[in-house]
Formats: structure tokens, sequence, C-alpha cells
């Protein structure tokens, strides 16, 4: 489904994608974590060409990514769901604009159709009474859950996660966790990066390390979490796993 | 003049009250046409300052750079004397023609040099002041903006039609409309090239019955009445802002 | 279409200096002159009225910001008919018309310069305005030592901007038939007839080049 060859991604002299080869099938649910800096959100970037690629490529579906450019791109990303860390939701457009925006207008389905569908998302995300609301008006938990139902509208095959609860508030990450599990029983491929480690011990299938551009460690949660193999990843765990580990970064 | 003593009759009667009248109207006409032509101005040079290929960026930068850099007076000026000489012979004559529909109500001429010059100068000066407030307010979008349109599959101008564009004129609404009301003070230049507009006509008052003063008042009033109602008038047209709060936004501990 | 700039060379002295040589000053020079004097003036008289609007937010505020609000709204032009009329009105007469015309321009920009500084007073922390009182500093003494040189640093770059701005307006100082760059242009125009794109063109230049260095000078302190 998603399959990294020897991927390179530098800034400049900034060498922050060191070679990185992975491969994930259809449905499977993998958790990318790592330190801050460590290039875990460049690499997931990359696989919609938010970043272009230095050297390497990505294969979706055994669809070269690099080599994509405009309309093809643009199709490309219709099939890869992308959540962001600061939810990007459109700021002048209600709840349900920002799910059917995108509907109407790159896929071209009808507004009635877009509705119907932005309605049963967003009942599924637990917000039928916010249809009408502006992202202002919206916590930050709310505002992350309409994203995932704006990003679900377009029936991706893929989805995208850079770090989903890192913004907001310790009492609303549970609410944008639900949806999360949810999605992930259902048999969608899903990369997500994040330092929820119960989600990760919960539902990925695999777990992957990555520090300073390179993977460390790459294995079945049961692995990852009782019998790391990296004396860094072994480190992090620790770190991130003692009590008096400050919240996200 | 001896003195500060007023004498409104010299103004609000007679022959200067006709001037005045005739001068508001050719304010509002400039204003209006110059609006126009100051409108789309500003989204030509706005599509060019955007698009993502440079070549198409640099003649835009070039027009912006240098019509920021010299005064208005001058452009108008320009226009005027030399700009309209650069046009073809027989355009300048069928111009030049009386054009009995060319008439706007209240006996104002749309097709004279004067008219055409003052809109065009105008248009083109206010056109890149606007074309420049809406990109700061393009610039102030927050960068997640775009990459969640791209990661939605919009291509560039879909991006800034539906999510940037909209986002950037309530940004920047204020400061445009405070540029429409600057064309609507700066109309007040043609007067240098002959556009019987307010300025000229008080002039004019000035040196027929020499009641400078109250000319001058009397014009400051309509001016200022002028700009009071036109800025409502914007602001109330304008697109909304009060739903999009700054930051759709809220940061984690 | 061939250009033909010799008006321009026969006429250059003319059009930077002026009748320099039978003592009357004109031209290019004139026009730096009252945008020099007038940017002094106004920085002077904005500067007072920001810190008189800082420190006395109540009613003095509110009628200052009535008073730029009025100036804001009314033609730069009447400004100067204003002054141009009313200064010998009340003082009796002669004063030579570039004056009353740099008075104007210092007037009109001192209400943006009062804005911008009051802005720039606001925007430093409070806690700047505490540690100089809690050093024992009064409170003019911590305006002036203290808040002041911060917030007009920060203003250098708008403060180069608004130069600029003054540069062009001096060309409205024709309404009162004052010989600054861009009249003595028009009198040559008028007195030659036949080369108007070539005259304006060279004038649009100098000033392009004047207020296109004084903006990049901007650019590169704002950007230090």
């Amino acid at each position: 489904m998603i399959e990294f060859r020897d991927v390179h991604k530098f800034y400049d002299k900034l060498h922050v994608i060191r070679g990185i080869d992975l491969s994930i099938t259809k449905g499977e649910v993998v958790v990318i974590c790592g330190p801050s800096g460590s290039g875990k959100s460049t690499l997931i970037r990359l696989v919609n060409q938010l970043e272009i690629l230095s050297r390497g490529d990505i294969l979706v579906d055994g669809q070269s990514v690099a080599s994509l450019r405009s309309r093809s791109l643009r199709q490309l990303r219709t099939q890869i769901g992308f959540v962001f860390q600061q939810f990007n939701l459109y700021p002048h457009l209600t709840a349900e604009q920002n799910i059917t925006l995108a509907l109407r207008k790159v896929l071209s389905i009808t507004p009635k159709d877009a509705t119907l569908r932005a309605v049963e998302l967003l009942e599924r995300v637990g917000l039928a009474d916010k249809r009408q609301a502006y992202p202002a008006q919206l916590s930050g938990g709310q505002q992350q859950r309409v994203a995932i139902a704006r990003t679900l509208a377009m029936r991706p095959k893929i989805l995208l996660f850079d770090e989903p609860t890192s913004a907001l508030d310790p009492e609303m990450i549970g609410e944008v966790l639900t949806v999360m599990r949810d999605l992930a029983t259902s048999g969608i491929t899903m990369l997500v990066v994040t330092h929820e480690m119960g989600f990760a011990r919960e539902l990925a299938d695999l777990v992957v390390f990555i520090d300073q551009g390179v993977i460390l460690e790459n294995a079945k949660p049961s692995d990852f979490f009782l019998s790391p193999q990296h004396p860094r990843t072994r480190q992090f765990l620790r770190q991130l796993l003692s009590p008096l580990h400050t919240a996200n970064d | 003049m001896g003195g500060l003593t007023f004498d409104w009759i010299g103004v609000l009667g007679g022959a200067p009250l006709e001037w005045l009248e005739l001068g508001v109207l050719t304010t509002l006409y400039v204003t209006f046409a110059g609006f126009l032509v100051a409108t789309l101005i500003a989204i030509v040079l706005l599509g060019l300052r955007i698009s993502e290929k440079q070549i198409i960026q640099w003649p835009a930068i070039t027009v912006v750079a240098v019509f920021r850099n010299t005064p208005l007076l001058v452009q108008i000026l320009f226009w005027y004397f030399a700009g309209f000489g650069l046009l073809p012979a027989d355009w300048r004559a069928w111009i030049n023609d009386d054009h009995s529909w060319a008439m706007l109500p209240g006996g104002v001429g749309l097709l004279t040099p004067e008219f055409l010059a003052a809109t065009w100068g105008l248009g083109v000066f206010s056109g890149v002041f606007i074309a420049e407030e809406i990109r700061a307010g393009l610039m102030a979008v927050a960068p997640g903006q775009r990459e969640a349109a791209l990661a939605q599959g919009f291509g560039h101008w879909r991006c800034l039609g539906y999510i940037l564009l909209p986002q950037a004129l309530a940004n920047a609404w204020q400061p445009v409309v405070g540029q429409y009301l600057n064309l609507m003070k700066l109309s007040s230049l043609a007067a240098a090239i002959g556009l019987a507009e307010i300025t000229y006509q008080v002039r004019q008052i000035e040196s027929y019955n020499s009641h400078a003063l109250e000319a001058f008042a009397v014009g400051t009033l309509l001016y200022l009445a002028i700009g009071m109602v036109m800025g409502q008038i914007l602001l109330r047209c304008g697109p909304r802002s009060g739903t999009m709060i700054r930051g759709g936004i809220r940061r984690g501990p | 279409m061939g250009l033909d700039f010799t008006v321009v060379v026969r006429n250059l002295d003319y059009l930077l200096w002026g009748r320099l040589a039978e003592g009357e000053l004109g031209g290019l020079l004139l026009t730096v002159i009252m945008a020099v004097s007038a940017g002094a003036l106004s920085l002077l008289l904005g500067i007072t009225l920001a810190v008189i609007a800082w420190r006395y937010a109540a009613i003095p505020r509110k009628l200052l910001f009535l008073w730029a609000e009025l100036i804001r709204g009314v033609p730069l032009i009447f400004v100067i008919f204003w002054l141009y009329f009313l200064v010998p009105a009340l003082f009796g007469g002669g004063i030579p018309n570039a004056l009353s015309v740099i008075l104007a321009l210092a007037w009109f920009s001192s209400a943006a310069i009062m804005h911008s500084v009051l802005a720039g007073l606001q925007a430093l922390p409070c806690s700047q305005y505490e540690a100089g009182i809690a050093s024992g500093f009064t409170e003019f003494q911590v305006l002036r030592w203290i808040l002041l040189p911060q917030a007009l640093k920060n203003l250098i770059p708008s403060f180069v901007g608004l130069f600029a701005s003054l540069i062009k307006d001096t060309s409205l100082a024709f309404i009162v038939n004052v010989p600054e760059l861009t009249m003595v242009a028009s009198q040559v125009n008028s007195r030659t007839q036949l080369f108007p794109t070539e005259i304006f063109l060279s004038i649009a230049a100098l000033y392009f080049i004047l207020c296109s260095v004084l903006s990049l000078i901007a650019r590169s302190i704002s950007n230090r």
C-alpha cells in the first residue's frame, strides 16, 4: 500500500530524513514515534508531497509519488487524508462547509449529496449539533474532530495523522482518541505520528521509532514496548512513560 | 480679505452654488469610475503577483514599485499631457468630438481628456495600493490553511479562490476601504488638469468673489460628508469577519 | 516613437534647483528642503501629541483622535489651503507660500506620527514602565529615558517611509504656486509644449529614485 524506498529529505544542507525504507500493507495501522526534531512529521508529509522528496521514492498503491505533478498529484491527494496538529480548519466556513467544500469543488459532488455526507460524518464524530458552528466557536477537541470528519468525507484509502492530539488540552485528548480508535478498527490504512503510547500499544500493528532521520526500531507493539532493541528507544520510552515526563515535547 | 468675517450667501447662492453642485457630481462620478478601474487593476496585479511563476511576478512587482514611488500628481499630469498624446490620432479626435450619449446626468462629460486621465490615473494608483493591501492580508493567512487545501487536492487557483482569498479579503477589508476613501480624496488632484470637481470649483469661487474661507469650509465639509457615507457603505458591503475570529487555533498546554 | 530628452537637459539646472542664482530656491532642491523641514516638524509635533495622548488617556486622547480623524478625512490640498489662508489672516500676513505648505504637511503627517508613536508606546510591555517607576524615576523621566527610546527605535523604518510620502506630497504645493519640482516641470512643459512625455518621465524618475532609495533604507533597517 505504501512503500518508502531509500527516502531522503534535505532542507538546504540540513539532512532530516536519511534513507528510510518501510513497507506498509493495506489495512495496517502504523504508529511513528520519536523525539522532537527526529523527522517523523516530515516523513508523513512526504507521502502526500506537502514536502518534496530530495531522493528516493515513495510508492502509494504501486504508483511513484516523486514523479507526480499537478493534476495527478491532486488526484493522489484526494485519496490520502491528512489530519494536522493544528487542525487547519477553514475559519471563514462553518463545520459543515468545511466538510462540503472540497467534496463539491474537488470531487464535483452535488451540494445535496455533499451535505448528506457531512451530516453523516459529523454524527459519526459526535458533533451532529455543531453543523452551523464556525471553528472559532468550537473547542480544540471539537475542531480536531471536525477536521477528521472533513478528511474522512473524501473517502480516502490512506489516513495520515500528524500529532493530532499534541495541540489539545489534556481533557480533550480522549474524545479525539475515541474517534481514532473507531477508525483504526475499521480496516483503513493509517499512518499516525503521535506520542500517545496507549494508542500505539492498543491499536498499532507496527510501531516505528525514528531518531535523527533514521529508523531505529520497527516492531510489533508487544515487542516494541517489552523488549526494545536499541538503547535510544529504551531511553525514549523511559522518558515518555516516566511520571515526571512533561506532556508533549 | 480683512480679518475673519463670513458671508455664506456668496458661496451657497447664485452661480457659486451651481458650480458646487456640479463639482460634487463630478467628484462622485470620477470617484466611482476610478473605483471600477482601481478594482480591475487590483485584481489583475494581484493575479500576476501571486502566480507561481517568477517571470509573471516581475512585471507586477515593477508596476507596483513605479506607481508607489512617484507622486500621484505627476502621474496624473503624465497621463493628461503625455499619455493622452500617445493615443492614436483618430482615437483622440473621437474623444474630443461631442458625445451626447456620454453625458452623465448633471451635465458631466464622461469622454473628455480630463475625465479620462483623472479616472485612469486615480484608478491605476489606487489599484496598486489595493493589490498590495490584499497581498498583505494574504500573507497573514496561516500557512496551515494552504497546506490543508493542498492536502485535500485543491489546485493553486482553487485554493486561492475558495480558501485563501476570502480570508485575505476579510483581513484586509479595512485598509482596502481606506484606499478607496483615499481615491475619493485624491480626486481633488484632478483640479490640476482642470477637471471641474469640488476643489476646482472652490478655487473658482475664490477667484470669482474672494470668499475663500467660506468656500474652503464648504469644500472641507463636502469631502468629510462624502467620505463618511462612502466609508459606511463600503464597510457594510465588505466581507463579514465577525465569525472568523483570529486563529481557529487553540494551543495545547 | 522617438524620445528627445534635450529639453530636459537644457532645463536641468532649472529642474534641479530653480532660479537659485537669482536667490529664488526651486526645483528638486526645494522639494527636498520642504520634505526635510516638514518631516522634522511633524516628528516633533507628532511625538509631543503622542506623549499627551499616552499620559492623558481620557478626554485629551479622545480629542486628539478626533482631530486626527478630521485631518485624515480631508484631502491634503485642503489642509494646505487652510494654512495658506488662515496663517496670514491670524498672524497678519507675510509668510512665504513654501512655509505655509511646510506647516500644512507637518500638520497633516503629525497625525499619523502621533498614532504610530502611541501604538509603539502601548506595544511595550508594562513591566518596563513599572521597572522605571520602581527605581525612582518620575513618570516623565521614565517616558523620556526608558519608553520613548525603545518605541522610537522600533518606529524608525516607518518614519523613513513617512518621509518618502512627504517627498511625494510636496508636489501638492503646486496649488499655491510654490516652484517645487512638479511645478517647475509643468512650467517647462507649458513653455515648450512639445515634450510632455520626456519631461514628466524624467521628473517621475527623480522622485522614483529618491523614494525607492528611502524605502530600501527602511526595509534594511527593519530587517536588521
